[in-house]
């Protein structure tokens, strides 16, 4: 019986069912399209961001500055540069009514010097 | 009893080795070889991606799944006649179409579980032991639906065998 068997076992053995077409490969390259996608958008979105954020900076870290960082000093306080023999001679030619003017602007944030032995204050406090 | 994921390669190699018989398997709940042959394949391409977990016995698992996806295809309304009724599941070596068509009924008529028995012995190659390991079923249960399986199908064939 045993023998019967092996030998049916056998000549079922030469019918051979048909092979089923290959699995594609794309079937693989399909799951890895959709995440490339999204990596992609993702690091353009992320890219995106910081451009437009690197752009927006300048103007509102100035506007920042301007109002929070920097005291409120007033145009009277604010140190004045010295006018210098350049800038006043330059004044004396084009615009002598402004030469007159920026001396007495000057005057009221000078003491006059007195350490020199032609000073006015020096010849005044001998009289 | 732990799943664990197949690899692309592993799957591919499942089909190399199983594709076959469960096409003959699967052609028993469908119209015809080629409705066969797209379960199968649909099974396998499902396999193939990530998110499905394999239990310990592959094997095993590929059976119910086509199963499941055959008789679900049934149930969804498959077309009735099949495309070439001439191209059929089994190709016999020395060239016998009408044996190899004869086998292919004899396998339909067989109840469900000497099929299946009689499908992973002789062409996927498993042991009784495997396939008693496959089906949940007992060793002793499988020898027997085995043995019934083969007289049936003997008796079908014997009109085409060179005793």
């Amino acid at each position: 019986m045993e023998n019967l068997d092996e030998r049916f076992e056998k000549y079922l053995g030469e019918f051979q069912p048909r092979r089923p077409r290959a699995l594609p490969e794309p079937a693989i390259h399909r799951q890895v399209w959709p995440r490339c996608l999204a990596a992609a958008a993702a690091i353009t979105i992320a890219l995106g961001a910081w451009l437009w954020s690197v752009r927006q900076k300048p103007a509102g870290q100035e506007a920042r500055n301007v109002t929070s960082n920097r005291p409120v000093v007033s145009e009277q306080q604010r140190p004045r540069r010295p006018l210098s023999i350049v800038v006043l001679t330059h004044l004396a030619v084009e615009n002598p009514a402004g030469l007159d003017a920026a001396l007495v602007a000057a005057q009221k944030n000078r003491l006059p010097r007195f350490d020199r032995k032609d000073s006015a204050l020096r010849i005044l406090g001998k009289e | 009893m732990g799943d664990k994921k197949l690899s692309a390669a592993e799957v591919r190699h499942l089909y190399d080795q199983h594709g076959p018989a469960l096409v003959a398997y699967a052609r028993s709940f469908v119209t015809d070889a080629a409705a066969a042959e797209d379960v199968v394949h649909q099974v396998f391409l499902r396999l193939l991606s990530p998110e499905v977990e394999m239990p310990d016995v592959p094997v095993a698992y590929v059976y119910r799944a086509v199963r499941n996806a055959a008789l679900n295809t049934r149930r969804n309304g498959q077309r009735d006649t099949p495309l070439d009724p001439q191209l059929g599941v089994f190709k016999h070596r020395g060239g016998n179409i009408e044996a190899a068509l004869t086998l292919e009924k004899a396998l339909e008529e067989l109840p469900e579980e000497q099929r299946e028995v009689v499908v992973m012995r002789i062409w996927s190659g498993l042991t009784l032991e495997e396939a008693a390991a496959a089906t949940g079923a007992p060793l002793n249960t499988v020898a027997s639906r085995y043995r019934y399986a083969l007289d049936k199908l003997r008796e079908k064939l014997r009109p085409y065998r060179k005793e």
